[in-house]
């Protein structure tokens, strides 16, 4: 199949999700103002513990919202492309994944065309709402470097996230159950993005530096923009391999995944 | 009472069947505990106190609220929302005991396992990995049993309620997560109430959620004394029959849309 075919069913696919989504609209547009809501609640507790400090470890409240952002921004599309890998365990477990495997078409490109959840799109708006709140503290000048940073930010991160999706449904074809533990890598690592890394203890600073590389969501890339230096000691320059990282996560998730179907054996009932 | 006693009996035993799904949960609520004390642990460097509240006070009050959320089911809880949808509440309805009751009582024996089962275990995982503030006195577990009690039936009402508006629109767990994220916000579980501008706690002042979350977690932290303690139990107990009171209204009102399909 030609990349301009694949495309072209993509949206296929996921056309028609998308109108069973519309169906109901009333349900649609409650969801996303929940999705909406129910991060920009989070956000209202850090604006709380900022009316009573004026830094978190040295880090300013526009600076702190500037990160929230990039990180709800990049996680929020990743979430709303990945949901057939979100939702693999449970397709595994019912053994409707047999199904895939019979139709003429690649699993992976079938699990991600599955369905685009349009209701994420709350938590986009709800990213770049913190992200302006930031930016009106910050008084930041948008050279054309610091907004290529910014997109390559942006994108590599949503590339990031997405990887952890697959890393965590390539896993289910192992333990059959395991969504509980997924979310905890998911929600837990756009929690942990939201935060300046550097008030996390250091192995876990490494972990997510050299091994899943969330680091390089917002944190390198925000320290060139902001212009701090690292308190690891990595140059200003780290940012730049944002895609690099996002690279070879997605490799490695790819790898995975194709171990896992491989390895898959139906469920038996 | 016999009734209800088994009724909850028999909801405690359900949840025992779920022991991987507990463990899962279990872990996921280490690791928010584990991410959300970071940011406090930041806080407060350079800083004796925030808010009147000293670090290790923080620190406990962190892991107390990720040890609630389950026994006050904060994330949400439909089982009467999905009866309505089936048609099953007519059954329920027409059993010859307290339909409020008999949702009340299960609701008690979930809590209690998640009690035993996830708000312990979350517990010892703050003391292992931060130190937690344990209780000084004694008669601070009594109180606190009290205010556990209170906080479940209020946050069981309010649920209840939500579930129960199924019987007028189909988008009842819609509406209903727009009333649980304000609930995670005013119940003082995303950061302590005595943090918020004073503005803002006169308007939680007036709401029934701080008695979910952080009225049990001013007990288990021995915040209150005399007789703050018992208006923060009084208080409590109000919204407690308030809203149960309420609950029992709504189900009058809700029977007479009853219609039973035949077939």
């Amino acid at each position: 199949m030609s990349p301009g075919e694949s495309w072209r069913l993509y949206w296929l696919l996921v056309g028609a999700s998308t109108r069973a989504q519309m169906q109901y609209k009333t349900s649609f547009v409650l969801a996303t103002v929940g999705t909406f809501a129910a991060n920009i609640v989070e956000f209202g507790a850090v604006l709380v513990l900022y009316g009573r400090i004026p830094d978190l470890a040295g880090w300013t409240f526009g600076e702190v919202a500037m990160l929230w952002g990039m990180s709800a921004v990049s996680f929020a599309i990743a979430d709303m492309v990945a949901t057939g890998f979100d939702l693999l365990p449970d397709t595994i477990r019912l053994g409707t994944f047999d199904r895939v495997l019979i139709r003429p078409l690649g699993a992976f490109f079938q699990t991600l065309a599955t369905t685009l959840t349009l209701r994420r799109v709350g938590r986009i708006a709800q990213g770049v709402v913190v992200f302006a709140i930031g930016q009106s503290q910050l008084h930041l000048v948008w050279t054309p470097d610091r907004l290529a940073m910014l997109a390559l930010a942006l994108l590599s991160g949503a590339a990031i996230f997405f990887a952890i999706f697959v890393l965590g449904a390539a896993y289910a074809f192992w333990t059959v159950e395991g969504r509980e533990l997924m979310n905890t890598f998911t929600y837990g690592g756009t929690t942990m993005a939201s935060y300046p890394l550097d008030i996390f203890q250091d192995w876990l600073r490494r972990l997510v530096t050299f091994v899943l590389p969330l680091a390089f969501v917002n944190y390198y890339p925000a320290l060139y923009i902001l212009d701090r230096p690292d308190p690891l000691g990595l140059p200003p320059a780290t940012g730049w391999l944002a895609p690099v990282a996002a690279a070879a996560v997605c490799a490695a998730a790819g790898f995975a995944w194709s171990a896992g179907v491989r390895r898959y054996q139906s469920t038996g009932s | 009472m016999r009734v209800y006693y088994e009724v909850a009996r028999r909801a405690f035993q359900r949840e025992l069947v779920y022991r991987t799904r507990n463990l899962a949960g279990l872990f996921t609520n280490a690791c928010f505990g584990y991410l959300r004390a970071v940011p406090l642990l930041a806080a407060f460097q350079g800083r004796p106190e925030i808010a009147g509240y000293d670090l290790d006070e923080a620190l406990t009050w962190n892991w107390v609220v990720q040890a609630l959320i389950m026994v006050i089911a904060l994330w949400g809880w439909w089982d009467v929302e999905a009866t309505v949808r089936s048609g099953d509440v007519v059954s329920d309805l027409a059993r010859p005991i307290s339909f409020l009751g008999y949702w009340l009582a299960r609701d008690y024996g979930r809590a209690l396992y998640y009690i035993l089962f996830r708000c312990l275990p979350i517990l010892l995982v703050g003391q292992l990995l931060f130190g937690l503030r344990w209780p000084q006195r004694a008669e601070t577990w009594l109180l606190l049993a009290l205010s556990l009690i209170l906080a479940v039936a209020i946050s069981f009402a309010f649920r209840f309620m939500l579930n129960l508006s199924a019987f007028w629109t189909t988008d009842a767990r819609g509406l209903g997560s727009l009333a649980l994220i304000a609930c995670t916000f005013f119940s003082g579980f995303l950061i302590p109430i005595s943090f918020f501008p004073s503005g803002l706690r006169a308007v939680t002042a007036l709401l029934p959620f701080a008695g979910m979350i952080q009225t049990p977690a001013d007990v288990f932290l021995e915040r209150l004394n005399g007789a703050a303690l018992a208006g923060a139990l009084l208080l409590q107990a109000f919204w407690a029959l308030a809203l149960l009171g309420a609950a029992q209204g709504l189900i009058a009102l809700a029977t007479r849309r009853v219609v039973v399909q035949g077939g």
